[in-house]
């Protein structure tokens, strides 16, 4: 069932590509960078985050002033800061924007299965940078202390509130206290900028294993974001709502549809089905790896084994180390010469790390020496099928 | 096409290499691995086009095979996310290394086409296959060959007897 829907999803993926393709070469196909482009916005959302921060205040009574400050609006002078109104709108639509293609990119390497194998762990590391972000973009918008803020602070009160138990001291840990006390917005400002630096830490595990990643999209779709977001940030500014009153939170809610979407599912679930909700989605998420367990066979393809060094024809000349897409081969200083001629004067032996292989065979491929092999297909089987092929 | 799909001639001989994550199998090969489409194709499943050694190719074409490619998914979104580029790369080189030893370049190839575009897959290897028809005959670079050392024959006894000498032997990617 889950098999045959990923099948079709994995179909209409490919499909979407070759279409995409027509219209691009394939070396600009946006979807082959959702990885890249995540990054690069996250770059516009730090570079302008940094901007905003220098002029923030985390107090509730100059917060949303030292906001519209920045921005120029009505009892401030316009461009008092130089263009703080197209930076705010800059932080505010990137955001967006980060959240478009990390959804993107989840669903694309959801769709076409790449957490096979032993590929699981930029699949959780990257479950854990999808959660901060979501969590960023909130505290963000609680930052702005407006009508919405204040609404935000209420619902998220009100729904840790559900939580049995141990939900009084999540909401005093988020908060600093019931209900909104001083310590909330300085607490918020921390929970927008440390998860925000914390992201560079799950990126670190996110590419550990991976070599050559492509941490940035084409120049084109830089500029085309970069263009993107400037537009908006100019056509549509970013503004405030009303200043936060003290009185009772509003009933009206102006949705972000890329961040606030739970918040707008409180209108139909109860807060205890939203937490339950949420928490079966992220339980689910970190468990997609792992619930196909499908060894090579099972997929109708041959189990191709680890790969292995041939110790006496290594020459440690470092082509499979640079070539393994994986980080799956390290370079040690040689125990001993090997024993081919050009292996003799050897100073390095490459080891294959058994834990990262994905069998694919990419450092068969890169060894010009017969280093190398996959034991489920030998250099021999090979060509002897050839062989055979040529015969007939 | 009657002079590729009649199953007697087999000509032009051609030798594919076809990654598992690429275009699927499924309907497009008999069982003792030649096309459906095109009996003179034979297909050698591998887990990654990165796999193949470049040196492959050049053996098949030793071996007698009119012409041979290695089929990946397509450029940029490899499943191993890097052996598609890789291997064009690696064919790329090898063409100028083919040129230098008389093989004509234009007999190996790299084709790339993702899981479900079969047709397209197998009019990109007619397209290969008739432009290899139309390449004056091979050279008598495997005649050749036994004068520089290696020994005669084009069969099972040549892929064994290469084992051996494995390493240094001439004709290998440069280091």
């Amino acid at each position: 069932m889950y098999k045959r829907l990923l099948d079709r999803l994995l179909r209409w993926t490919l499909g979407l590509d070759v279409w995409i393709n027509r219209i691009y070469p394939p070396d600009f196909n946006p979807l082959y960078y959702t990885g890249g482009l995540s990054n690069l916005f996250l770059t516009i959302l730090v570079l302008s985050g940094i901007f905003l921060f220098l002029y923030y205040v985390p107090s509730f009574n100059e917060a949303y002033t030292s906001i519209q400050y920045i921005t120029g609006a009505p009892p401030f002078v316009a461009n008092a800061v130089p263009y703080g109104q197209i930076i705010r709108g800059i932080h505010r639509y990137a955001s967006d924007g980060f959240i478009i293609v990390i959804l993107l990119h989840f669903f694309r390497n959801w769709f076409t299965e790449r957490f096979r194998f032993s590929r699981d762990e930029p699949w959780i590391s990257g479950m854990m940078l999808l959660l901060f972000s979501g969590f960023i973009g909130v505290t963000g918008y609680v930052l702005v202390w407006d009508q919405r803020s204040q609404l935000l602070v209420a619902m998220t009160g009100h729904t840790l509130a559900a939580i049995p138990v141990v939900g009084g001291a999540f909401q005093f840990l988020l908060f600093g206290g019931a209900g909104t006390t001083g310590l909330l917005l300085p607490r918020m400002l921390f929970l927008h900028v440390g998860p925000a630096t914390a992201l560079y830490v799950f990126l670190w595990w996110h590419y550990v294993r991976i070599r050559h990643p492509k941490v940035w999209p084409p120049a084109v779709w830089t500029l085309f974001s970069l263009g993107a977001v400037f537009l908006a940030a100019a056509l549509i500014p970013a503004v405030s709502q009303a200043l936060a009153s003290t009185g009772a939170p509003p009933r009206f809610l102006a949705v972000d549809w890329f961040f606030l979407i739970p918040y707008v599912s409180l209108n139909y679930l109860t807060p205890a089905v939203l937490v339950l909700l949420a928490v079966v989605i992220v339980v689910y998420g970190l468990y997609i790896p792992y619930q196909l367990p499908e060894t090579p066979a099972e997929m109708g393809i041959r189990d191709p084994g680890v790969a292995q060094v041939i110790d006496a024809n290594c020459t440690g000349c470092e082509l499979c180390y640079f070539d393994c897409p994986y980080n799956a081969i390290v370079m040690v200083p040689t125990p001993h010469p090997g024993v081919t001629k050009a292996a003799q004067a050897r100073k390095l032996l490459a080891i294959v790390l058994e834990s990262r292989c994905v069998e694919c065979g990419i450092c068969i491929g890169a060894c010009p020496f017969e280093a190398l092999e996959l034991p489920g297909y030998l250099e021999q089987d090979i060509q002897e099928k050839v062989v055979a092929a040529c015969r007939t | 096409m009657p002079d590729l799909t009649a199953s007697a001639p087999r000509r032009p001989r051609v030798v594919g290499f076809l990654c598992d994550w690429a275009v699927s199998s499924e309907g497009l090969v008999r069982e003792d691995g030649t096309m459906r489409d095109l009996p003179n194709v034979t297909l050698i499943k591998i887990p990654c086009s990165g796999f193949v050694r470049p040196s492959w190719l050049e053996f098949a074409l030793r071996s007698g095979a009119d012409g041979a490619f290695v089929c990946g998914c397509p450029l940029g979104d490899c499943f191993n996310r890097l052996g598609n580029n890789l291997i064009a790369d690696r064919v790329v080189q090898m063409r100028r290394r083919l040129e230098r030893q008389k093989f004509q370049p234009d007999r190996v190839a790299t084709i790339f086409y993702g899981l479900h575009d079969g047709p397209e897959f197998v009019a990109a290897v007619r397209a290969f296959c008739e432009r290899i028809a139309q390449l004056p005959a091979p050279p008598p670079a495997p005649a050749r060959r036994p004068a520089a050392g290696a020994p005669a024959g084009a069969g099972g006894a040549e892929g064994a007897s290469r084992e051996p000498q494995a390493g240094p032997a001439p004709g290998r990617e440069e280091p």
